[in-house]
C-alpha cells in the first residue's frame, strides 16, 4: 500500500447543501448509468424512466399504491434508524415485523366479532408493537447481560419468524389458519373492525399511523431527556458512563423501540391491506428494505418518510416495466444500480478522496474547511 | 408539518410524471401514460379491435415448467390470432395481497381479458375484478368466482397415474422419492395418483415424500432430491417447477418423472415421462369468446380426454412394452372407463376409506411414506 494514489479521509462534520446535493447526484448517476445500460439492451431509457414515474405517481391510483407500500417501510425504517443510532446493529426488522403480524392477527382473531373498530385498531396497532418489542428482546436481553453478537442472534430469529410464520400458516392448525379453506393453507381473515378503513382507492390510515408514529420517534430521540441520553451513549459508552447514564438500560430500551417500529409495521400490513396473517403477503423483505431505506435517509427519522416513498414507488414500478416489455432482470437491475449509487453517495458525504500533494504533506491533514 | 412536507413532495412528484409522461408521447408505444382514471373503467373507452390480453405469472417464464407451459399457451393464442390480439406477460410476480394493484394496473392500461396462473393470486384478484366489472378475470388452480372472474384447472393426477406406472417399473430398490411444493390438495392428489399407478405395475414400490415449501427454488429443490436419492430412492418423481430435482437424478445416474412439460432435455438418460399441460387450445377459447362477446365465468377442470392433460415423450430407457401398456391405460382413461381413484380407496395406514371429494384431498394413499399435512 505504499503506492497509493488517493487518501480516503473522514469528513467530519458534513454540511448540509452537501448533504443533499451528493443523494440527488447519486440518484440522477444512478439513472445516467442505468440509461446507458438500456440503450446497450435496446430499451428507450426516456421511456423507461417515464413509465416508471408514471406506473407509481402518473395516476391517482399509482400514487395510493405507492403510499401503501411506503407504510410499512417507513417503520421498519425507523426501527432500523433508531437502532443503529446507538449502534445497536438490529437487523432483525423482518422477524420482528413478522411477530407483529403474528401479534395483531392474533390479538384481532381472539378479540373476534363484537368489539368497535375503536377497540380493535388500537388493539391490532398495539399488540404489533408488544410483538415485534418482544422478538427484540430475545436479541436485546442477552446482549446487555452476557455481551452476545446481536447482529448474529437477530440475523438468525427473522428465519426462526419465518419459518414461524409459515408453521402457523402451512404446518399446524392454529388459530392464525383458515380452517374454512381445505384446498390450500392460508390465514384466517381478521374480524373486519380491525381493518384499517381505506380512503383514496386501496390506501388506508395506516400512511397516516407510519407518518405520526415516525413523528414521535423523532420527537423522543430528538428532543427528550431520554434521545440525548441514547444519542450519547451511541456516540461513546465512556462519556455516556462518565455523565451516569446507565448504558446497558438505554441499549435495551433502544432495542425494544426498534423491534417495536417494526412490529407495528406488522401490526398496521396485517389490519390494512392483508387483512390475514398471510405468509405470501407478508414475506416480502419489508423488514429487511427497512435497513436500507435506514441507510439512505442517512438516519434521519423524518428523511426517512420521504425515501419510503420512493423507495415504495421503485418496487412498484417493476411490472409496470414488464409490461412495457423490459426483461425481469434489466428491472431488477436498474433497481439495484439506483440502490447502489444511492449508498456510495453516503460514502462521499461520510468521506473525502484527494491527491495527496506529496507524501510529506499527506502526513498533516489540513484542515477541516467543511 | 411533514404531512404537508409529503403532500408537497407527492404534488411535485406528480408534475414531475406528467411532463416526462408528455415528453414520451412521441414514441411507439405511449398507451402506458393515460390520465388519472377512476376505479372503473366504462366499456365504450376503447374500441374493441384489439383485444389486450395479460398473463401473470409467480415465476419466471423460462423456468421451462409451470408458468413456462401457461406461456406457450398464450403463444400460441398469438400465432392463431395474430394482430387481433396483444399479450403482455409479467412474470416473477409474488403471490399475496401486493398483487392486486397489478392486476389493477393491468386491466386500467385497457387489458380485457387478465389470467392469473398461481393459486395465491385468487384473493387479489377477486378484489381487482371487483373493481373493474368489464374485465374478465380467469384464475388457474383456485376455487373462488365471481360475477367477471372464472377459474381454470385441469385432472393432472390422469398423467400423474402414467408417469406413477413408468416409475413403478423402473425402480430397482422399490423406493420412489418424491420431491413435492405444498400439503395442500391438488399435490396430495397428484402423489396419491402417481403412487397408485406406480403400484399397478409393482405392488412393492413406495413412494417417500418431501416438502420444499417452494414452487420455483431450484437449489432447495435439487437438495431434497438429493436427500431423496441418499436415502435409497433410485427415481425421483416432483411437484415442482424447476427441472433441479432432474439434473440431481441425472447425476446420481437414477431415475425421473418431471412434471408441467417435456424435460427431457434436462437430465435425458434420466428422463422417463411426465404429466404435462396444454393451454394453448383453452385459451385460445378464452380469448375468441371475449372477442365474441359470449364470454362467461366459468370453472373449467381439464383433462387428458380434452387435451388440456397429455403424457410427455417417453425416455429411451422405457421400454415398449411397458410403453403399450401406459398408452393402453391413457386409452381407458381418456374413453372414460379407467378412473385413477378407486373409490372405497385404501389409505396411508391400510384402512379403507371413501374416496370423498378430490378437490379437498387431505390424506395419502397406501404406499406412501411422509406426512399429508407437510
Amino acid at each position: 500500500m505504499s503506492t497509493r494514489r488517493l487518501i480516503v479521509e473522514p469528513r467530519g462534520l458534513a454540511s448540509t447543501r452537501l448533504k443533499l446535493l451528493v443523494p440527488v447526484a447519486s440518484v440522477i448517476a444512478a439513472l445516467i448509468v442505468a440509461g446507458i445500460f438500456l440503450l446497450l439492451t435496446g430499451e428507450s431509457p426516456v421511456e423507461v424512466y417515464a413509465k416508471m414515474l408514471d406506473a407509481s405517481f402518473g395516476s391517482q391510483r399509482g400514487i395510493a399504491e405507492t403510499m401503501i407500500s411506503a407504510t410499512p417501510l417507513i417503520l421498519t425504517g425507523v426501527a432500523a434508524a433508531i437502532a443503529f443510532k446507538m449502534q445497536v446493529w438490529n437487523i432483525g426488522g423482518e422477524g420482528q415485523f413478522l411477530m407483529g403480524a403474528i401479534f395483531s392477527a392474533g390479538i384481532a382473531i381472539w378479540l373476534g366479532d363484537g368489539f368497535p373498530a375503536t377497540v380493535m385498531i388500537p388493539a391490532v396497532v398495539i399488540a404489533g408493537g408488544l410483538g415485534g418489542a418482544f422478538w427484540a428482546a430475545v436479541s436485546a436481553i442477552p446482549r446487555v447481560y452476557l455481551g452476545t453478537n446481536e447482529i448474529i442472534t437477530t440475523l438468525m430469529l427473522n428465519f426462526i419468524a419465518i419459518n414461524f410464520v409459515n408453521f402457523l400458516i402451512f404446518g399446524s392448525s392454529s388459530p392464525w389458519r383458515d380452517s374454512a379453506v381445505a384446498t390450500f393453507p392460508t390465514g384466517r381473515p381478521i374480524p373486519d373492525a380491525a381493518r384499517l378503513p381505506e380512503f383514496f382507492f386501496r390506501l388506508d390510515v395506516g400512511i397516516f399511523i407510519a407518518i405520526v408514529l415516525a413523528i414521535i420517534a423523532w420527537y423522543l430521540m430528538g428532543k427528550t431527556r431520554w434521545g440525548f441520553a441514547v444519542r450519547v451513549a451511541g456516540d461513546s459508552t465512556d462519556t455516556a458512563r462518565y455523565a451516569g447514564i446507565s448504558v446497558p438500560r438505554k441499549i435495551l430500551g433502544v432495542f425494544l423501540l426498534s423491534g417495536a417500529f417494526a412490529g407495528f409495521a406488522g401490526g398496521l400490513f396485517v389490519s390494512g391491506p392483508v387483512g390475514a396473517l398471510d405468509p405470501r403477503s407478508l414475506i416480502l423483505n419489508l423488514g429487511f428494505t427497512g435497513i436500507i431505506v435506514a441507510a439512505l435517509a442517512r438516519l434521519n427519522l423524518i428523511a426517512i418518510i420521504p425515501v419510503a416513498v420512493l423507495m415504495g414507488a421503485l418496487n412498484n414500478s417493476g411490472p409496470a416495466l414488464q409490461s412495457i416489455g423490459v426483461p425481469t432482470a434489466t428491472v431488477s437491475m436498474l433497481q439495484g444500480a439506483i440502490l447502489l449509487f444511492a449508498v456510495a453517495g453516503e460514502f462521499l458525504i461520510e468521506n473525502r478522496i484527494r491527491r495527496p500533494e506529496s507524501v510529506t504533506v499527506a502526513a498533516n491533514p489540513e484542515p477541516e474547511t467543511a | 408539518m411533514a404531512f404537508k412536507r409529503w403532500r408537497l413532495f407527492a404534488t411535485l412528484m406528480v408534475v414531475i410524471a406528467m411532463v416526462a409522461a408528455a415528453c414520451s408521447s412521441g414514441g411507439g408505444d405511449s398507451e402506458g401514460s393515460e390520465p388519472a382514471e377512476t376505479a372503473t373503467t366504462t366499456a365504450a373507452a376503447e374500441p374493441a379491435e384489439v383485444l389486450k390480453i395479460a398473463f401473470v405469472h409467480v415465476g419466471p417464464v423460462a423456468d421451462k415448467g409451470w408458468s413456462w407451459a401457461h406461456d406457450q399457451g398464450a403463444k400460441y393464442v398469438k400465432a392463431q390470432l395474430g394482430d387481433a390480439v396483444e399479450i403482455t406477460t409479467l412474470e416473477s410476480i409474488p403471490e399475496g395481497s401486493d398483487a392486486q394493484r397489478v392486476f389493477e394496473d393491468l386491466a386500467a392500461a385497457g387489458n380485457k381479458l387478465i389470467f392469473g396462473t398461481s393459486f395465491g393470486y385468487m384473493e387479489p384478484m377477486l378484489a381487482a375484478a371487483e373493481n373493474f366489472p368489464d374485465v374478465a378475470f380467469m384464475h388457474a388452480t383456485g376455487y373462488k368466482t365471481s360475477e367477471n372472474m372464472g377459474n381454470y384447472f385441469g385432472a393432472a393426477e390422469e398423467g400423474r397415474y402414467l408417469s406413477g406406472m413408468a416409475a413403478g417399473a423402473a425402480t430397482k430398490t422399490n423406493l420412489i422419492g418424491y420431491v413435492a411444493a405444498f400439503p395442500i390438495p391438488e399435490v396430495l392428489r397428484g402423489i396419491n395418483a402417481f403412487t397408485l399407478g406406480a403400484r399397478e405395475v409393482n405392488p412393492d414400490v413406495e413412494v417417500q415424500v418431501v416438502w420444499t415449501s417452494t414452487w420455483f427454488d431450484p437449489p432447495k429443490e435439487g437438495t431434497a432430491a438429493e436427500s431423496l436419492l441418499d436415502a435409497g430412492a433410485d427415481v425421483i418423481a416432483m411437484h415442482q417447477d424447476s427441472a433441479a430435482p432432474g439434473q440431481a437424478a441425472e447425476a446420481a445416474g437414477a431415475k425421473w418423472v418431471g412434471y408441467n412439460t417435456d424435460m427431457t432435455e434436462f437430465a435425458p438418460n434420466a428422463w422417463l415421462t411426465a404429466a404435462i399441460w396444454d393451454w394453448g387450445p383453452f385459451y385460445l377459447a378464452q380469448a375468441k369468446a371475449v372477442i365474441d362477446g359470449t364470454w362467461k365465468a366459468e370453472s373449467v377442470y381439464g383433462n387428458m380426454a380434452d387435451g388440456m392433460v397429455a403424457l410427455a415423450p417417453f425416455g429411451e430407457s422405457v421400454d415398449e412394452d411397458l410403453q403399450a401398456l401406459i398408452l393402453e391405460r391413457e386409452d381407458e382413461i381418456k374413453e372414460g372407463i379407467f378412473s385413477v381413484f378407486p373409490d372405497p380407496i385404501v389409505d396411508q395406514d391400510g384402512n379403507e376409506r371413501e374416496l370423498g371429494d378430490i378437490f379437498t384431498m387431505d390424506y395419502f394413499v397406501k404406499g406412501v411414506i411422509g406426512s399429508p399435512t407437510g
